[in-house]
Parts: C-alpha cells; sequence; structure tokens
C-alpha cells in the first residue's frame, strides 16, 4: 500500500513543478477528447435530434441499433478504426494513424453512440403539451422544431458531458490509433497504462489524479446543469 | 424529414473533408515512424539515443512500442517506416516474403531465466535444456509470454531445440499474453520462474530496490543470445514509406560513435546491450 | 351560415381510437360570445374544443371559421386561434421570452416589449416584478396567467380555454376572469371555456353547453344559487340577498354554505304579482341581457335580483307578450321545491 502514499506525493511534486511529460500527455488528452467532443457534438446532437423527433417506419430498429452501440468495447472500435485509417486501408493516404487526430476519430466513433441516444431520449422526453402550446401560440412546422431542441437543451448538454467523461477516461481506442509515441500521442490514460506496466506507480497515481480532477470537473457542471433543468 | 436529413449528411461529407485536409497538412516534417517492442522502449535506450539521432540528423523519431507481432504487421500495412526488433528468424522470413529490406543487425543483449530466490527447481547454474527438462518433470509454475513477441519467439525456438514440446495445455505452464515486465510481476505472484531479457529484469529489479523476489538463475548459454536489428520497410511495397530516412538511421545506428554510445548505455548502473553492427 | 358566426359546424364526425366518436350535426358560436362547455370526462369536450382550436381535423363533416369554409391543408385559421391548457405550461425561459414567443414566431416585433408589458399587465403580473422571472420561480397561477398573456398578446380572435381554473388559486382564477373579460370587451375576442368549476363558469360566460357520450346534448344554464343558508322555523332555509329579498328552499341543505340548483324553465317572469299564486319566491329584478337558446328555440333572460343572476327560460311569445326588454323590472317567481342540491 505504500506506493499509494508514495504515489500521492509524486503526484503533487509532479503537477506543481509542472513536470514536461506530465502535462504534454494532459493536453494531448484534451486536444483529442475536445476535437472528438467538437465532431460528435456537431454530427451527434442533429442525429439523435431526427431520431428522437420525427416517426418513421424502422425508427424502433434504428434506434436498437443506436442503444446496442452503446456497449462497444473501446478494443473493438480501435481495430475497426486501424482498419481503415492504415495505410493499407481506404483512408490510410490521409496519415491518420498515431496522429492525434486519429484518436479524435476513433474518440468520436465511440462516443457518439451516446450523444445520439441521449438527444434522442431528451428530444422524446419533452413534454407532450409543448408541442400543443407552440402550435397554440402560432409556430409551424420548423419553428417547432427548432425551439423544441431548444427546450430539451439540458438534457442535451448532460449527454455531451457524459459523453465527455468517457472519451477522456478511454485506453484502448487511444493506445491502439494513438500509439502511445512520447510528446505525440501520449494521453493521460495511455501514459497510466505504459508506466504502469512499467512498474512507475507513482507517475501512475500522478497521472490518475490529474483525470480524476478533469473527470470531477466534468461532473461538477453535471450536477450544475442536472439543478438547472 | 427528408431535407433534414439531406442537410445532416452533406454536413458530415464536409466535415470529413476538413479532416482530411488538415490531416494531410501534418506530415510535412522530417519525421521517421518506427515500430519496435515494448522492452526495447522500458530500457529508455531509445529515449536517450533519439536526441544524438535528431542533432545530428534533423530527423525526428517516433516509435510505437508493442510486442513483436504487432510491430511486424505494422511494417505489412506500411503504417511505419522501420522496424527495431529481436526476432531474428521472423526478420528474416519477413525480409524472405518482402516486407522489409536491408535487415542491419545493430546490438544484442541476452535473456535470462529467472525464479525464487530459493530456487525450489533447482535450476540454478543448469543448461538451458536441463532447466526445461526439470520444470516439465516437475511441472514447476512457469510464465510464458504467450504474445508473439520476440521474448516470446525466443522461448518457443529454446524448447524446440530442446527437442520438446511447448508444454502449452499444462497448467503450470502460465501465458499471460503481456509485456515482459506484466509477465515478471505475475510469475513472483505465483512463485514461478520465467525468462526475460536482462534489460527488463534490471528495471524489475531496480523498482525492489534490488532486493527482488525473483533473481537470476539461468545465464550465459549462447542460445539466450537476443540480437536486435533494425529492418526498413519495404518501399516497393509501401509508397509511402520514408525509405530514405530509414536508412540514414539504420547506418546512423551503425556509426563506431552510436554503438560505442549504445554501449556505455547503463540501466540503472549496469550496461545492457553490447554493440555489434560490425560483426560477421 | 350567417356573417354573426365565428364558427359554424355542421355534420361533424371525429373518431378517436375506433372507440368514441363525436357527432354534432349543427353547431354555432357567434362573434364574440364567451360560450362555457361541461360535461364528463371522456366526453367529447376536450376533443371538441382541440377541433376548434385546429389541432385536429374532423373525419367527416364542415367547419366554417369566420365565414370561410375551414381546409384541413390550411394552416390560416390557427393563426386567430389559440388554446390554453389546463396544466400552465411554459417554455424553459423568463416570463417576457414566454409572452414574446408568439409576436416573434409571426415576425411582429415592433413595440415588442410594450405589448408583452401590456399583455402582463392584464392578466396582473406586474411587468417590472415579473417580466425577467425565470420559468421555474413562478406559482401555479402565476404561471397560467403567463400563459394567458402570451395569447393575449397575439389578440386572437377566439381564445379557447381548457380548465383555466382547475390548477390555480383563487386570486389567480379572479385575475384571470378579468383578463379574459377585457379581451371580449376591448378586441370582440370569442371566449370558449370548459370547466368543471361552475359557479366560476356561469359568472364568465353567458351560455353554457353540456357535451356527454360524444354529442352536444344541450346547455346547462342552471341557476345557480350559493349560501349561505339560514334554516327558518317553519322548516324552510333562506337565503338573503343583499337588497333584502329572500329565497325559500324547501328542502333545507346539508351545509350552510352548499349550491343550490335552480332550472331556467322552473322560473315564470312577471311584470306584476300575479293572483292566487302557490309559488314561495316572488323576487324582483332588472333584466340584464336576453338570448335565444340554439337548442331549444327558447328564450333565455337574465335577470339581476339582488346582484344574483337569475336565468329564466321562457318562450318568446312570452317574452314579446310581456313586452320584456333589457332593463325592465320582473318580477321572478318560483317555487320553494324547484330548488334542488347539487
Amino acid at each position: 500500500m505504500d506506493y499509494l502514499s508514495e504515489g500521492l506525493i509524486r503526484a503533487f511534486v509532479l503537477l506543481f513543478s509542472g513536470d514536461a511529460e506530465t502535462f504534454s500527455a494532459v493536453f494531448t488528452t484534451l486536444k483529442a477528447s475536445t476535437m472528438s467532443m467538437m465532431a460528435s457534438l456537431v454530427l451527434g446532437i442533429p442525429a439523435g435530434f431526427l431520431l428522437g423527433y420525427f416517426d418513421f417506419s424502422g425508427k424502433r430498429q434504428i434506434r436498437a441499433i443506436v442503444d446496442t452501440l452503446l456497449a462497444l468495447p473501446t478494443v473493438v472500435v480501435g481495430l475497426f478504426v486501424y482498419a481503415l485509417i492504415s495505410r493499407r486501408g481506404p483512408f490510410g493516404d490521409f496519415g491518420l494513424l498515431f496522429t492525434i487526430p486519429g484518436i479524435a476519430i476513433a474518440q468520436t466513433i465511440l462516443v457518439l453512440p451516446i450523444i445520439i441516444s441521449l438527444t434522442a431520449t431528451a428530444i422524446e422526453g419533452l413534454d407532450r403539451r409543448l408541442k400543443i402550446t407552440l402550435l397554440a401560440l402560432g409556430a409551424r412546422g420548423r419553428q417547432i422544431a427548432m425551439t423544441s431542441l431548444l427546450e430539451a437543451r439540458y438534457a442535451v448538454l448532460i449527454a455531451a458531458v457524459t459523453a465527455y467523461g468517457r472519451a477522456i477516461s478511454e485506453v484502448g481506442v487511444s493506445m491502439m490509433i494513438g500509439g502511445n509515441i512520447k510528446w505525440h500521442s501520449r494521453t493521460i490514460t495511455t501514459a497510466i497504462a505504459l508506466e504502469t506496466g512499467k512498474g512507475e506507480f507513482a507517475m501512475g497515481i500522478a497521472l490518475g489524479i490529474v483525470l480524476l480532477s478533469l473527470a470531477f470537473a466534468v461532473n461538477f457542471i453535471l450536477i450544475t446543469l442536472k439543478r438547472k433543468s | 424529414m427528408k431535407r433534414a436529413l439531406k442537410i445532416y449528411l452533406r454536413s458530415l461529407w464536409v466535415i470529413v473533408c476538413v479532416i482530411g485536409i488538415a490531416t494531410a497538412a501534418l506530415s510535412a516534417e522530417k519525421v521517421l515512424r518506427m515500430a519496435t517492442t515494448t522492452s526495447t522502449d522500458n530500457t529508455g535506450l531509445l529515449d536517450y539515443l533519439a536526441p544524438h539521432f535528431k542533432a545530428d540528423t534533423g530527423i525526428e523519431l517516433q516509435w510505437v512500442a508493442i510486442g513483436t507481432g504487432k510491430a511486424l504487421e505494422l511494417g505489412k500495412n506500411c503504417d511505419v517506416d522501420v522496424l527495431l526488433v529481436h526476432a531474428p528468424a521472423a526478420e528474416m522470413k519477413y525480409v524472405q516474403e518482402g516486407y522489409g529490406v536491408d535487415r542491419r543487425q545493430i546490438m544484442y543483449n541476452d535473456f535470462v531465466f529467472i525464479g525464487p530466490k530459493n530456487d525450489p527447481a533447482g535450476v540454478k547454474g543448469k543448461s538451458v535444456t536441463e532447466t526445461l527438462q526439470t520444470f516439465v518433470a516437475h511441472k514447476v509454475s512457469f510464465a510464458s509470454r504467450g504474445d508473439n513477441s520476440g521474448t516470446n519467439k525466443k522461448e518457443l525456438l529454446l524448447w524446440k531445440n530442446a527437442g520438446m514440446a511447448v508444454p502449452d495445455k499444462e497448467s503450470w505452464y502460465l501465458q499471460t499474453g503481456q509485456g515482459m515486465l506484466n509477465t515478471i510481476t505475475i510469475a513472483a505472484e505465483r512463485d514461478a520462474y520465467t525468462m526475460t531479457d536482462r534489460g527488463t529484469y534490471i528495471k524489475y529489479a531496480a523498482n525492489w530496490k534490488g532486493d527482488p523476489p525473483l533473481v537470476i538463475l539461468v545465464e550465459g548459454d549462447a542460445s539466450l543470445r537476443n540480437q536486435y536489428s533494425v529492418l526498413a520497410v519495404n518501399p516497393t511495397r509501401c509508397s509511402n514509406a520514408k525509405h530514405d530516412l530509414a536508412g540514414q538511421f539504420s547506418a546512423w545506428m551503425a556509426l563506431p560513435a552510436t554503438q560505442k554510445s549504445i554501449g556505455e548505455f547503463k540501466l540503472l548502473g549496469k550496461q545492457l546491450f553490447i554493440p555489434n553492427a560490425d560483426e560477421k | 351560415m350567417s356573417p354573426g358566426q365565428i364558427y359554424t359546424l355542421e355534420n361533424l364526425i371525429y373518431s378517436y381510437d375506433g372507440t368514441f366518436t363525436l357527432r354534432i350535426p349543427e353547431f354555432t358560436i357567434p362573434r364574440g360570445a364567451s360560450i362555457g362547455m361541461v360535461g364528463p370526462n371522456g366526453g367529447g369536450k376536450s376533443t371538441l374544443l382541440r377541433l376548434l382550436a385546429f389541432l385536429e381535423a374532423p373525419d367527416d363533416g364542415t367547419m366554417y371559421f369566420d365565414g370561410v369554409r375551414v381546409d384541413p391543408a390550411d394552416a390560416s385559421p390557427r393563426k386567430h386561434v389559440t388554446i390554453l391548457l389546463q396544466e400552465p405550461y411554459l417554455l424553459k425561459r423568463t416570463v417576457f421570452e414566454n409572452v414574446a414567443y408568439g409576436l416573434k414566431v409571426r415576425n411582429q416585433r415592433t413595440h415588442l416589449a410594450a405589448r408583452v408589458h401590456e399583455a402582463l399587465s392584464i392578466v396582473g403580473l406586474p411587468p417590472a416584478d415579473f417580466a425577467h422571472r425565470r420559468w421555474y420561480a413562478l406559482s401555479g397561477g402565476e404561471a397560467q396567467r403567463v400563459s394567458l398573456a402570451a395569447r393575449l398578446v397575439l389578440r386572437p380572435k377566439v381564445l379557447i380555454l381548457d380548465e383555466p381554473t382547475a390548477s390555480v388559486d383563487q386570486q389567480s382564477a379572479f385575475l384571470i376572469k378579468e383578463a379574459i373579460t377585457t379581451m371580449r370587451t376591448t378586441f370582440e375576442t370569442t371566449l370558449i371555456i370548459a370547466s368543471h368549476d361552475l359557479i366560476w363558469l356561469n359568472s364568465v360566460t353567458e351560455q353554457i353547453y353540456k357535451i356527454y357520450d360524444g354529442c352536444i346534448v344541450g346547455y346547462a344554464a342552471e341557476n345557480l344559487i350559493d349560501g349561505p343558508w339560514v334554516h327558518d322555523d317553519d322548516g324552510l332555509a333562506r337565503r338573503i340577498l343583499p337588497d333584502g329579498q329572500r329565497i325559500f328552499t324547501a328542502t333545507p341543505p346539508a351545509r350552510e354554505t352548499a349550491t343550490a340548483l335552480l332550472n331556467p324553465s322552473d322560473i315564470m317572469l312577471a311584470l306584476e304579482k300575479p293572483a292566487g299564486l302557490s309559488a314561495r319566491n316572488i323576487l324582483r329584478g332588472s333584466i340584464t341581457h336576453m338570448t335565444m337558446e340554439n337548442m331549444s328555440d327558447k328564450m333565455l333572460v337574465v335577470v339581476d335580483v339582488g346582484t344574483l343572476n337569475l336565468t329564466s327560460r321562457i318562450t318568446r311569445e312570452a317574452a314579446e307578450s310581456l313586452q320584456l326588454l333589457p332593463g325592465t323590472s320582473v318580477l321572478t317567481i318560483f317555487k320553494a321545491s324547484a330548488l334542488h342540491w347539487q
């Protein structure tokens, strides 16, 4: 157990001395997860809205597929994306493997089902009286759709925050697609995996604490938003 | 609904194109991508050499540290430009099959058998063949990498050379499927023996401040040599492979000055590699 | 269909889920009227309101709105009709934004703030206090009034209210009544109100229809006379009106504060007290208004008796022979036994 306390002390030392490796990992994580969040929000919110708002044949089946994708193992996503962006793959010429954008793409795939599913749920969870109220006030088709999305904004924000938590804490995809290259594609999570594999538990714990702080910040926002809705 | 879907799909396509353009711009500088093994990376040799390489040639070395099998696979898929691995038989087959070119041996270290301090199986000082026979005869717990890595391939070769079948299904033969340090840790937990490269063992011993539960019991056997070589990914197969940069790296590793540095590289006060680019 | 009618329904049929059907052979609503609807839940009240609000289209039959035949594909009648739901529902934004929403949707942004403030004042919510409140910082009654303001600001031709006072406090109920009455008198807004609160409804509407089992079965122009009822020595109970007149009932109520019902058909009108009358209640009042009752082709005469409005149902001939006009002083005559309890 004393590597835990040793690790805790080491953690504070690393963080407050501005250790280059540590902060490199932190910024890599932030870069990748922010990119993946932007992409998944831009793609996922409209998709989730379409899925939740309209009625069409096959809606339930598509919803079932999306919900199943929520359980995608990260390693599977990693393999899938590797097959796509490897030099041998269809998108090989973009040179995305072992880059931060590559990680971001894989994380987006991982996180997209969360956004789509939770947004669809948020839209479906809108009070039935909303539509009647909007009709009563004279809104038509597109206006009703836009206002409905706006009304669901808190639930959608919670979806985003949930997805962000998943993105920053995942390791399988970052490892496989990022390659854990020092200074370039080493994220907090892959660094933890590496350091603990090397027996450097103190460093591992330090990075773990940083990750937890990030996750805590995320959850803090979640709590504040939940109260508002 | 249909119109909304169309707008959505169109924006999707735009985003994909933007990403493509953005990343195309990224691969401009002089960067050499290498695949190597976790045990190599864990020694810290590359961290030590890379800045010198950059100073001498202006090339930035980036490496992915994974198992040997995966490293070779990356080379096949043209995802890296050069390989630094230690699995001679596999490497030669690789070159034969046209995946790699310009194989150059650079340095070696050795493998050792380690086991519990009190050596319950009594293999200390024995030859490799005798040691393996003892394990089988007494069903001694033994941890194997079981992951197609260079180390793993060496271990399997040792079984073959001793004229014995790999005890794949035996309950005392623990196939961890993980990296060297993890495998050693598992062996320590189970009071088992294992075979490791010296470099990883030195690191492991240092973590225990010089008094680890597992100690070196069998070493020095000629068959335990662990040869490291550099291979360039075949440019004919991989048009994007930076073959000239790979060549510069290979040549640089064989330079007398670099070879001397490799010999002087100490892991926790102990020499780890013996340079042999000029051998044979 | 005459120009005075804002709604004319002919042979309207609406089927819900295949089990319940609303059938209305003929129904009109005059412009600027205030009509009420009563009836048990599931009887068709809400359905009819939704049809009138153009939230649903009938399965069969014709609707005319403001003289023009309604085409289900055409959404334009909806601009002039707005419905207020039973439970207050606001958008997740400030009070001001909620009230302004309808105007913004129609792109009517001129004098936006002034109009919003005016609407808030009409419902008794001072803008300085309330305009910036967020949707969760309001009581049920306040929220419902904001919802009402959001509709009033649109100056609709028709305002439909479904149980407007069901979820609100007394003061809000009063203010809502004030607001919609102002709408009616100032802008000639037609009011269609469904409510279980008969007393409130009676004070706001001129005509109440009963909907039961998918049909408009008549009108509920029942008179409601509330307490306090005081027991008399001779076995009767009486209610003393502000001007000193008394109403007697044969069967005493269970509670002092009970409400008595009196069928308009049981009230006779006369200019002078007739001879040989057995009725116990003879009260003088003045006629406030008279309407034709569509269903029965009779006249409903509303008489202000010591501030209590009593509605009497008489034939047109009787009205003509008595030369009744609004303002005429008449006697309302009814038996003590005519009053029954809810």
